[in-house]
């Protein structure tokens, strides 16, 4: 499993630019990002190659920020792997919070981000279906 | 129609009345109400001290901490079998004002509304559509009473349903319509945007509003959409006195009329209690005569008002009030409900996963009031879930909605985005104003 930050943004110009200015100036690497649109506030997402100290930083400029896990798995560059994957935790009954998505560069390959209910439960079936699990230090 | 000969006694006989009043009033209330006993006792004044009108200055004032601190029925001077009815206002807390009432209390407080009613062009001979909301707040049920006191038929259509109440409008043949001035604007608007014209297609003559005020912007708006030919007339009171009937503007539109054969208006510098003299602006002070249930001596409104003592062209020698400035408190009137910032802080401070900092943000939206409240999010065991965190601003809505009977939004904002104050904390953006 893998750790990844959770940080409340609010709707407004320049929020978001608020928190890639701070991990840049503390020389933090990002490697991976999501947010959606929503008309009031947002959560961002990040995996970042430091979480502690990332979220110490965001921390004191203020922020809102928690450290979630979550589950990284590397797929085939082919059509049907994500399927393959989403129907495994179906037929167990496992229903996924949110999933994106980013390439992991020294090998090209896609990286699925998913966070579900029972982390646990849900990383174990996968690997007894034969899906990549990857590991944080796998990803720096 | 001038409804009570009282309204139009030379201010000689009519002082009389007054005094003779006050010194009943205050002979009652010292020996039924323990709380404002005490009071006199500190401030070493006593019954018999009421020789002139002057007089009433000795006496301590009440305030609406008096209500809070007596909470529920600690002011009433008689016991709960000679009730005959309880309305309730805002607090300051979580908790109400109650009010109650005798059936002494009530006759009073219906002929005083009569009063209002025929100031503002109620003839006995209205439709009346009855917009205020019915419940624990004053206002429906005062003019409701008051209005089928003089003969007009009453239709109870409460607060909300536009469309419905237009309707009713349309089918019934309404006349007068009793509402707050932002909902008759609203109730205009709606009915345009239905092909329905309020001056040509509705025969709605007369408004009586109040709830909150209306200002003379609101009033020219009011003519726009209604008809030239529209009286538009507010009203004033508040639970504590009784409800509506205090006062009333008269078709002369100089002021509103106090009824002061049972309500003493005095004008106070709030800062430091003493009374201004006649004409000059301050807090609004009323004594209450003859009320059985809750007499209240020098009551203070916390309303910013001036005293007019000229005679009026209409025929009435009552003193007038000017339309209410401003409060002598941080007390908002929003869809004429009294918010008090205090009230929201109590809620607020319910609720451990937001901080102590919030913004009450107030501004109109066609016509309506709309309250807005932002908090910090400090509790971030949520993030990572909108769910959780709508579910949180659902909770917050709901409390308030408990406790000020009032829809606010309630927005979540970060850690540390709302401002902070050294002083006295200012967190109330009233945009309203700006809107006119």
């Amino acid at each position: 499993m893998i750790r990844q930050l959770s940080i409340f943004v609010e709707n407004e110009v320049g929020s978001l630019a608020r928190i890639t200015t701070a991990l840049k100036d503390n020389n933090i690497n990002l490697r991976a990002i999501s947010s959606f649109d929503s008309p009031e506030y947002g959560i961002m997402r990040l995996i970042a190659d430091d979480p502690a100290k990332t979220k110490e930083v965001l921390n004191q400029l203020g922020f809102a920020v928690k450290i979630t896990e979550v589950i990284a798995v590397e797929l085939e560059d082919e059509p049907g792997a994500l399927d393959n994957v989403l129907h495994i935790l179906a037929n167990a009954g496992i229903s996924v919070n949110y999933i994106y998505s980013f390439v992991l560069r020294k090998n090209n390959a896609p990286l699925m981000i998913l966070n579900m209910a029972d982390m646990e439960v849900a990383e174990s079936i996968l690997v007894r279906h034969g899906v990549k699990v990857v590991g944080e230090e796998e990803l720096h | 129609m001038i409804w009570a000969k009282e309204e139009t006694l030379p201010r000689e006989q009519l002082e009389e009345i007054q005094l003779a009043r006050l010194k009943e009033t205050a002979r009652y209330i010292y020996e039924k109400v323990r709380p404002y006993r005490e009071k006199m006792d500190e401030a070493h004044v006593r019954p018999e001290d009421v020789r002139t009108l002057e007089d009433l200055r000795r006496f301590p004032f009440t305030t609406k901490y008096d209500f809070q601190n007596n909470y529920p029925m600690g002011l009433f001077a008689v016991p709960r079998d000679q009730l005959v009815r309880v309305h309730a206002s805002s607090g300051t807390t979580g908790k109400p004002k109650i009010v109650g009432y005798t059936r002494n209390d009530l006759k009073m407080w219906t002929n005083n509304v009569s009063r209002i009613a025929c100031m503002g062009g109620a003839t006995g001979h209205d439709i009346v559509q009855l917009c205020f909301g019915y419940g624990m707040f004053t206002g429906a049920l005062g003019l409701h009473y008051g209005l089928e006191n003089i003969g007009d038929l009453v239709m109870p259509t409460s607060s909300g349903n536009t469309k419905r109440q237009i309707m009713y409008m349309q089918d019934m043949g309404t006349t007068l319509l009793v509402a707050t001035p932002s909902y008759a604007l609203y109730l205009a608007e709606q009915a345009i945007g239905m092909g329905i014209d309020p001056k040509t297609d509705l025969q709605v003559k007369i408004g009586l509003f109040g709830g909150e005020g209306m200002t003379e912007p609101m009033r020219k708006e009011m003519h726009r959409l209604w008809g030239d030919d529209f009286m538009a007339t507010q009203n004033y009171g508040m639970s504590e006195l009784c409800g509506p009937g205090v006062a009333g503007e008269c078709q002369e539109l100089c002021g509103m009329h106090i009824n002061e054969d049972w309500f003493i208006p005095e004008i106070i510098d709030s800062e430091t209690g003493e009374v201004l003299p006649a004409g000059e602006k301050g807090e609004l002070v009323v004594t209450c005569l003859g009320k059985e249930a809750l007499p209240l001596i020098r009551y203070r409104t916390g309303d910013i008002t001036r005293l007019m003592y000229e005679p009026c062209k209409c025929g009435r020698t009552t003193v007038r009030m000017e339309n209410i400035s401003g409060r002598s408190d941080d007390m908002l009137v929003v869809r004429a409900t009294n918010v008090f910032p205090s009230q929201i802080e109590a809620v607020l401070g319910q609720v451990p996963e937001i901080g102590p900092h919030y913004e009450i943000i107030v501004d109109k939206k066609n016509h309506m009031d709309v309250m807005e409240i932002k908090v910090e999010l400090i509790d971030d065991r949520l993030l990572d879930s909108y769910g959780a965190l709508e579910a949180l601003e659902r909770r917050i809505r709901t409390q308030l909605r408990s406790v000020l009977s009032l829809d606010a939004v309630v927005k979540l904002v970060a850690p540390n985005s709302l401002k902070r104050f050294e002083g006295k904390a200012r967190r109330v953006t009233d945009l309203r104003k700006d809107r006119e």
